[in-house]
């Protein structure tokens, strides 16, 4: 009886080895996913990724858990994610703009875009530049640049370094004499633009919740097209502003992960951006463009961006950096 | 305009046993979570949001906004009973709620914090809703030169109010300060006092701060203490009458709730500042305004209603800019507005236009949670009333297990856990020796927003003064802070005076 019981019990362990032997030579994912957001709970990347990680959930077939990881606006997660071991199991849900991109250049970040694969580029940010309601240059671009000629000390609210270097090339080339004033995040800048207290400003999206009412107008479309709810305003490079702005969402993996397993998550996220669960919060709620661009083509462009923005930070003197 | 009908229905809905369930569930859950140290209002919301997931949209806010409300009440029931805050705004409340558990009334102390709990947030709930509509838009008269004079305000009058030692009050702030600027220089992106770590670039963590000076250090310190003389400071659960709360001390509390609750709901509606702060200056103008200053910190039931009404009261009251302009005042605010949108309603202007219905169905939510806190509150202190039965070597362990696991649930990795050590160590030494947290932990929380919004004023401005000359309500802030400090000059000189004399006659 105990023999018997004993050679089940090795039976069964060394069957469920096995199992896992075979599950793990072409099966992936063996075990949980976790996604990780790289900022608090409650943004846009935040929703969007609770959806995301419903979603591709039912497609996984293992639950994906969000786990946040906030600080240095994204950095401190993807410093964690480069040595991370989980071929796979551990993914991040970032923006490309500030902390892939911009952020090694304007920082000492531990991390480079050689460190992660790229599993594929899945929505837009709708970033632009914006005013108030009723203000002397209504909501034209053009306007505004006449009227900030005139009014020397106009303001504009900054975010963080990389739309202030933006702010700083157009006031190069427009010749004008801005004040900059700093805030923290949409929630910051918003009751300043709203009270008139500050002319016009920069938004990561927080624009989009008024584009309704109109009280806040889009001035300057910081995407490589114009936005989707604002289609009057121009983009940058329409205004005449030689520079690409645009800021995608990508799934970031580290560099180290097999090829299977990235292949296994693109298909997997290709599949959630036609979800319509991930389609209606992303489009209709937060108003962001879903697209799949895959990895070999999301790759080059974030290395075309960042060439970009070294060009930027080379022409402009660069960041200024504690001394 | 919505018609009276859609109000009534609202309520009707809100009083369905299904709704009533769900928003109990919220408050319940809330609640515990309100007591562990370690885990916060926020981090509940945002692990509850994907739960609500299956829910109706109406659902999912109902217990949200539940879950919010739990947590504050549920938080002032360890800061009575262990001196740990478990929220980092309850932290006003240890000030007077544990002396007078120690003094052998823990219960009456609880129910004074519970019913000041549920008074405040009734009442700004109720200020809420008939403000909304009207006045969302007066937030807004309130720029960042307003913000920068009451900021100010804030800090010399919290100061002054924790008395003391001059000298040592100084110190604390000062390391507040300190503390508070560490991080991107939100000017030029320079990287201050980080040394490298990724993770101080937004500043020093707040919650591992808050647990390691608050909650962690209390710990060591009980520790020591049990140490010492065994069981000889446990506070015992008596049966004395002078442990029931009668109605006659509920009554002399209410003057002290009410102006609490408008101390709360003021800084409520002011997008940013937040209930700590909201807290300790409700818990300042009570000890100011009191006949028996001295003896407040001592177990002062006023001391308590003033914090817990006020921490109550900033919730409901940072919803008014929140549905009025669609500017989320608190952390949690903020979260709820990704619980609307998952659920397919946009938060803002628009929402009072396009959903009414939807807004006052939450409104009715919201009273039904204030009433399900009581409930909650009035067995739930039965129940936790009895860890003070469980011998301290137990207690400690544990709290100091959830502290640790919380800091870890909510992401903070390795560094969360160094942080904690560190501050608990240093949280233990201002104990020992006797310097005001309370002006350490106001100076570390105010210090990132008085800068960012002196700054503005300053770049707005252009550095001309006379700005103030057109901002009549900084002006006042500015003139207010300058006769509090000749007041606490005056009080301090006067009292230097007296041991003078005192000196003297010996």
């Amino acid at each position: 009886m105990k023999m018997k019981r004993l050679s089940t019990a090795i039976l069964s362990v060394s069957m469920a080895f096995g199992v896992t032997c075979l599950a793990q030579a072409d099966e992936f994912p063996t075990k949980p996913l976790t996604l990780v957001v790289g900022f608090g709970a409650g943004g846009s990347t935040d929703i969007q990724a609770r959806v995301l990680a419903n979603v591709l959930e039912e497609n996984l077939g293992q639950p994906v858990n969000v786990v946040n990881q906030p600080g240095a606006g994204g950095a401190v997660s993807l410093t964690r994610l480069m040595n991370n071991q989980d071929e796979g199991h551990t993914f991040i849900y970032a923006g490309t703009n500030g902390t892939l991109t911009f952020a090694p250049h304007a920082h000492d970040t531990d991390f480079t875009l050689d460190d992660f694969r790229y599993v594929a580029s899945i929505t837009t940010v709708q970033h632009a530049i914006v005013t108030g309601e009723n203000r002397p240059f209504g909501d034209s671009w053009e306007d505004l640049i006449e009227y900030a000629r005139e009014n020397p000390g106009t303001s504009y609210a900054t975010q963080h370094a990389l739309d202030r270097l933006v702010i700083e090339y157009i006031m190069e080339q427009e010749d004008l004499d801005l004040r900059i004033v700093p805030t923290s995040g949409g929630a910051g800048m918003a009751p300043l633009i709203l009270s008139g207290d500050v002319d016009f400003g920069y938004s990561g999206g927080t624009h989009s919740g008024y584009a309704e009412t109109g009280e806040m107008p889009v001035l300057l479309s910081m995407d490589g097209e114009r936005l989707f709810a604002f289609p009057d305003a121009p983009t940058v490079m329409e205004a005449g502003y030689d520079i690409d702005t645009s800021d995608f969402r990508v799934v970031v993996v580290p560099k180290n992960t097999p090829d299977a397993h990235v292949e296994r998550l693109a298909e997997a996220l290709e599949v959630a951006t036609r979800d319509p669960r991930f389609i209606e919060i992303t489009e209709e709620r937060i108003l962001m463009p879903v697209h799949f661009i895959g990895e070999e083509d999301a790759t080059e462009m974030l290395y075309s961006q960042s060439e970009n923005y070294r060009r930027l930070l080379d022409e402009m003197g660069g960041v200024p950096e504690d001394d | 305009m919505i018609g009276f009908d859609a109000i009534l229905s609202a309520f009707i809905a809100a009083l369905h046993y299904e709704s009533i369930a769900i928003i109990f569930g919220g408050v319940l859950l809330g609640y515990i979570v309100g007591v562990i140290p370690g885990l916060n209002r926020a981090v509940a919301i945002a692990i509850a949001i994907p739960l609500t997931f299956y829910m109706s949209a109406y659902a999912a806010i109902a217990f949200l906004i539940g879950l919010s409300k739990g947590t504050a009440a549920g938080s002032a029931v360890s800061a009575i009973l262990l001196n740990t805050p478990g929220e980092p705004s309850s932290a006003a409340t240890c000030l007077d709620g544990y002396p007078m558990a120690k003094n052998g009334k823990p219960r009456k102390a609880l129910k004074v914090g519970l019913l000041a709990s549920v008074i405040g947030d009734l009442l700004a709930t109720l200020l809420l809703i008939a403000v909304v509509i009207p006045f969302a838009s007066v937030a807004l008269k309130f720029g960042p030169y307003e913000l920068t004079a009451i900021l100010v305000f804030a800090l010399v009058f919290v100061a002054g109010m924790a008395g003391g030692s001059f000298l040592k009050g100084l110190a604390a702030g000062g390391m507040g300060i300190i503390l508070g600027t560490v991080g991107l220089d939100p000017e030029t992106g320079a990287a201050r006092l980080t040394f490298g770590y990724a993770e101080l670039m937004e500043g020093v963590p707040i919650l591992p701060l808050v647990i390691g000076t608050l909650a962690l250090a209390e710990m060591f310190a009980q520790l020591d203490e049990h140490r010492r003389n065994k069981g000889a400071s446990v506070i015992k659960l008596g049966k004395s009458s002078e442990d029931s709360l009668s109605y006659r001390e509920f009554k002399s509390t209410l003057p002290t709730i009410f102006k609490s609750t408008g101390v709360g709901a003021f800084v409520g509606a002011l997008p940013g500042l937040g209930p700590t702060v909201g807290a300790f200056m409700a818990y300042g103008l009570a000890k100011r305004t009191a006949k028996d200053p001295d003896s407040f910190g001592k177990g002062n039931p006023n001391g308590i209603a003033a914090a817990e009404s006020a921490d109550n009261a900033v919730i409901p009251a940072s919803y008014i800019p929140l549905f009025g302009l669609g500017i989320p005042g608190s952390v949690s605010a903020a979260l709820l507005v990704g619980a609307f949108m998952i659920h397919g309603i946009q938060v803002g202007p628009l929402m009072l236009r396009e959903h009414p219905e939807m807004l006052f169905t939450l409104f009715s939510g919201m009273i039904v949670a204030s009433v399900l806190m009581l409930v909650v509150g009035w067995y739930g202190l039965r129940i936790f009333a009895k860890v003070t039965n469980v011998p301290p070597h137990i207690v400690i362990a544990i709290v100091i297990f959830l502290c640790l696991a919380g800091i870890q649930v909510q992401g903070y990795g390795t560094f969360g856990l160094a942080t904690v050590f560190v501050f608990s160590i240093f949280g233990y030494f201002l104990k020992k020796f006797d310097y005001s947290f309370v002006t350490f932990l106001v100076a570390f929380i105010v210090t990132p927003m008085l800068e960012m919004n002196l700054r503005q004023s300053v770049i707005l401005s252009g550095g001309d003064i006379g700005i103030l000359l057109q901002r009549p309500i900084a002006l006042a802030f500015v003139v207010f802070t300058a006769l509090m400090v000749l007041h606490l000059a005056w009080t301090a000189y006067r009292r230097w005076l007296g041991d003078r004399l005192k000196a003297r006659q010996s």
